[in-house]
């Protein structure tokens, strides 16, 4: 309980360093709305009064600061682009990109884990031989290559023509299948050669500790060895993976996924807030990715100490 | 003369590696008598834990391979054995303690856990069955409070603690041959020699053979009957410790002895 609570705190000052440095990035580098906003040949009292109407001129400190309770509260203004309150964009859109990704996500980590189990238990034989040389070729395929082929042959008449090439009109679990069947698997294809890679190589490494052998020389039987002793020992790698996957996987894989299959989700938001220079979208997500990561590297902690008894 | 416990018959080892295969033990044969404590002395690098990996059938395919005439235990030839068969013997007629007992041990499992699972494993005892016989078991190898030791995991035990467990998850099933691979080397001077009486006085009671794998004269002058010289995977002087100590053939052991100014005296 007491690790519990100086984790949190912990993760409460990691929040202010990340908000801190993203923010800042932002107001140096980020789109600078004034000019778009007033077009050609203003004068210097125009260009003053939007930069006051957006709050350009306010202290630096003070900017932040409504930053943080603008994130915190949740009330972080209107879009530039289209009127809508941001809030309710993300509301609108995240359940969309977590309904998306997660089983896609969750699958393609499990087949990794059981694809690299199988070729550690068979290691050196065909059948490794066999699930690394698929794991390469799937590495070495454009993501482009397997969307596009798996919407030609699921939702084409070229193909069996069972689902929705693109879109989401989800309104019950019918429908959600329909839309998500298509977009899971190309994300389990695109996903299972890097993370079959990286479960084969932690397990193999872990194959090869000395307290294997020892399990070995007392009898135990590879099963036995697989599933209680390798597994087991191999949680931290696992969990770390899969829990920092989570915000690249919400945020830059729902964007891909997204495109290709014209779904109205966060990542989708994301792109269109970048190109379109609409900084409080773009202020909304990059602060929640920096408090998803905080959040989840606390959890992530929380995990280790229920799975190794060293971390103390 | 009596039916040896261990009798090993032209065992050859060989390694991969990046420079294609090595043999690390070449045509190595001895037989290890009922009871006896016999020690397999060399330096390190020499073939000493190869050679009992290979006798315990542990060596891993794409590591090396291990080929004997006959290693028998016991009169049954453990080469001719499917490896199915060959798990129902390791830890319980055959077993082996490791140098580093802190990586020899699962980190992630209680002590009471791996210990009990040996009886498990070996004797079909019940999980409760088998918690009170390690209890009992890591009583005897002196462990104090060994019901809270139970509860406590390999890197909260000092290194001689973790020795003694290893010890008896060994004993456990008073197998007829322990090989014991340099067991106190990562431990210091007084513990090794409580570790190593334990160890020995242990398989005493239960008739076990030893195998004592050390490039430690001192300990093979304390507690062996006979002793292995091994250089280059090759064993190239055989003879009781007394004799060795008093009378040593070949070169290498005079180097050995000259090397170890206490055990000289011995």
């Amino acid at each position: 309980m007491q690790y519990a609570l100086h984790k949190i705190l912990h993760g409460m000052l990691l929040i202010l360093g990340v908000t801190l440095i993203s923010f800042m990035l932002m107001v140096w580098f980020g789109p600078d709305q004034t000019y778009t906003l007033i077009g050609k040949n203003a004068t210097v009292e125009q260009i003053e009064e939007v930069r006051s109407q957006l709050g350009y001129d306010q202290p630096f400190l003070k900017r932040y600061t409504d930053y943080l309770v603008e994130l915190f509260t949740l009330d972080l203004g209107a879009s530039h682009s289209s009127g809508e309150q941001v809030g309710s964009i993300l509301k609108r859109t995240i359940p969309v990109s977590l309904a998306l990704m997660i089983p896609g996500f969750v699958l393609g980590n499990l087949v990794g884990i059981a694809l690299g189990l199988v070729a550690v238990q068979h290691r050196g034989q065909w059948i490794d031989r066999l699930i690394t040389g698929f794991s390469v070729t799937g590495m070495s395929l454009s993501f482009l290559i397997i969307i596009i082929a798996l919407q030609v042959l699921l939702s084409t008449p070229f193909g069996v023509n069972l689902f929705p090439v693109r879109g989401w009109q989800v309104t019950g679990l019918g429908s959600y299948l329909q839309f998500v069947t298509v977009p899971t698997i190309s994300l389990i294809l695109v996903t299972v050669g890097y993370n079959t890679r990286f479960y084969r190589a932690v397990f193999v490494e872990e194959s090869g500790k000395d307290h294997i052998r020892t399990a070995r020389a007392y009898g135990a039987s590879p099963a036995t060895i697989l599933w209680k002793h390798i597994l087991k020992n191999s949680m931290i790698p696992i969990i770390t993976r899969f829990m920092f996957s989570i915000p690249l996987v919400v945020i830059s894989g729902s964007l891909l996924i997204e495109s290709y299959f014209g779904i109205p989700g966060v990542g989708k938001i994301t792109f269109d807030a970048i190109t379109n220079g609409d900084q409080p979208v773009l202020k909304a997500v990059v602060g929640l990715t920096a408090v998803s990561f905080v959040v989840i590297q606390v959890l992530t902690d929380m995990m280790y100490k229920l799975v190794d008894p060293r971390i103390a | 003369m009596k039916q040896a416990a261990l009798s090993v018959h032209k065992l050859n080892v060989s390694v991969r590696s990046a420079s294609g295969t090595v043999n690390v033990v070449k045509s190595v044969s001895f037989d290890l008598a009922a009871g006896e404590v016999l020690a397999l002395v060399g330096e390190s690098g020499c073939g000493k834990t190869k050679t009992a990996e290979a006798i315990m059938r542990l060596i891993p395919h794409d590591i090396g391979q291990a080929q004997a005439d006959t290693i028998e235990l016991n009169g049954v030839n453990l080469e001719a054995l499917p490896e199915k068969r060959m798990r129902d013997i390791r830890g319980r007629k055959i077993s082996m303690v490791f140098q580093e007992p802190l990586t020899a041990l699962d980190p992630v499992f209680t002590i009471g856990s791996q210990l009990s699972s040996v009886y498990r494993r070996h004797r079909g005892q019940s999980k409760r069955k088998a918690r009170a016989s390690s209890v009992d078991m890591l009583d005897r190898v002196g462990i104090a409070d060994s019901r809270r030791i139970m509860k406590t995991y390999p890197h909260q035990l000092s290194g001689g603690m973790r020795q003694r467990v290893m010890v008896s998850m060994a004993m456990a099933c008073q197998p007829r041959v322990l090989i014991a691979d340099e067991p106190t080397t990562a431990l210091d001077v007084t513990t090794q020699a409580q570790v190593l009486s334990q160890l020995v006085g242990l398989g005493h009671e239960s008739g076990t053979s030893i195998l004592l794998i050390t490039h430690d004269l001192g300990i093979v002058a304390q507690y062996c009957d006979r002793a292995m010289v091994m250089l280059h995977g090759q064993i190239v002087e055989e003879a009781g410790v007394t004799e060795l100590f008093s009378r040593p053939q070949h070169p290498y052991t005079r180097e050995l002895l000259a090397a170890c100014p206490g055990a000289a005296v011995l």
